[in-house]
């Protein structure tokens, strides 16, 4: 009976760990509509708040909210789409990329 | 609902009354710069004032669609009009386009008006805004109406303006606009006013002056 355990646990455990990689993340959001500022507050507030987000950048010239994850920590596509709605914004694309947050917020 | 004290002539003025009215003057502070909604989970205080009309407003977007909240709009006339009530603000439609926005908003709310020392009666307070804005181009339309048994004015003020430079998110916005203001009941039919606008963070200052030379000031913040 304890084998099958351990090897569900196991099971489990690989699943949590692929959701949640180890590693910091940089996810890149295309958004509609961001012209002002002043307007985006939200998606900065809201971002700040999720336990998953280290760090935060809005580029209004590329139209992109650029999100670090936290190491360990995942945020969902659906969560992101859902907090750029939530500021009033249109996301337009959702896709992970392999540069650090630094490098992409250069550019 | 606070009593304004009358304008009187500054020598008349007890310290007391002087300094109730500066808080006045303060607190009932302005339209054109009006953001109805913000995002959800927002507060946002607005308060400003533009020639012969004083706002200020304080509300709560509960989604990012909707917001409700307080009102008091001060009509500086012959008589001093006061408008103070709830409001509940819609954002009717958004178009988020990839380098411009474009929104309509209306409101209602009720609340109380009347001349000041003169008593208030129940009100009304409607308005209606649309506006355009890209990071270079800025254009608004605004039409708000207060109605009571004493009270009946109308607001209505259109604006345009261009921004010299194209602000990243963290720098300052800076932005010269010409707005034309007309209140119905005022003695001018139409006020020109030039102002510049700022913004940084959550924080929105405009500053300027219609041509009679009457300070134009609005203030906004999100938090």
């Amino acid at each position: 009976m304890k084998i099958p355990s351990i090897i569900s646990f196991l099971a489990l455990s690989a699943t949590f760990a692929q959701a949640a990689p180890d590693r910091v993340a940089t996810v890149k959001t295309t958004v509609n509509g961001m012209v002002c500022s002043f307007c985006a507050q939200g998606i900065l507030a809201h971002f700040k708040k999720h336990p998953a987000v280290s760090n935060v950048h809005v580029d209004l010239t590329r139209k992109i909210v650029l999100l670090e994850e936290r190491k360990g920590k995942s945020i969902t596509e659906e969560e992101i789409t859902g907090h750029i709605k939530k500021s009033g914004f249109e996301p337009v694309k959702v896709e992970r990329v392999k540069e650090t947050f630094e490098q992409a917020k250069a550019g | 609902m606070h009593r304004p004290v009358p304008l009187q002539p500054s020598s008349q003025f007890t310290t007391p009354e002087r300094l109730k009215t500066i808080s006045i003057s303060i607190i009932l502070a302005a339209t054109a710069a009006a953001h109805p909604v913000a995002f959800e989970g927002a507060y946002q205080l607005m308060f400003g004032s533009t020639g012969d009309v004083q706002n200020i407003e304080f509300y709560r977007s509960y989604s990012a669609q909707t917001a409700w909240g307080l009102h008091a709009m001060r009509f500086e006339d012959d008589e001093d009009e006061i408008f103070t009530g709830l409001q509940h603000n819609w954002l009717l439609k958004r178009w988020n386009l990839p380098s411009a926005q474009a929104n309509l908003y209306a409101g209602l709310g009720a609340g109380l008006a009347g001349d000041v020392g003169n008593g208030s009666s129940p009100a009304g307070i409607g308005f209606f805004r649309a506006d355009y804005e890209t990071r270079r181009v800025y254009t608004a339309f605004d039409a708000k109406w207060v109605e009571s048994a004493d009270v009946s004015r109308g607001v209505f003020s259109a604006a345009a303006g261009i921004a010299p430079y194209k602000a990243e998110f963290d720098q300052l916005n800076t932005w010269l606009i010409l707005q034309a203001e007309h209140v119905t009941g005022m003695e001018d039919k139409l006020d020109i006013l030039p102002k510049v606008r700022f913004f940084k963070g959550p924080y929105f200052l405009e500053l300027g002056s219609t041509l009679r030379g009457k300070p134009v000031v609005n203030f906004m913040i999100h938090f």
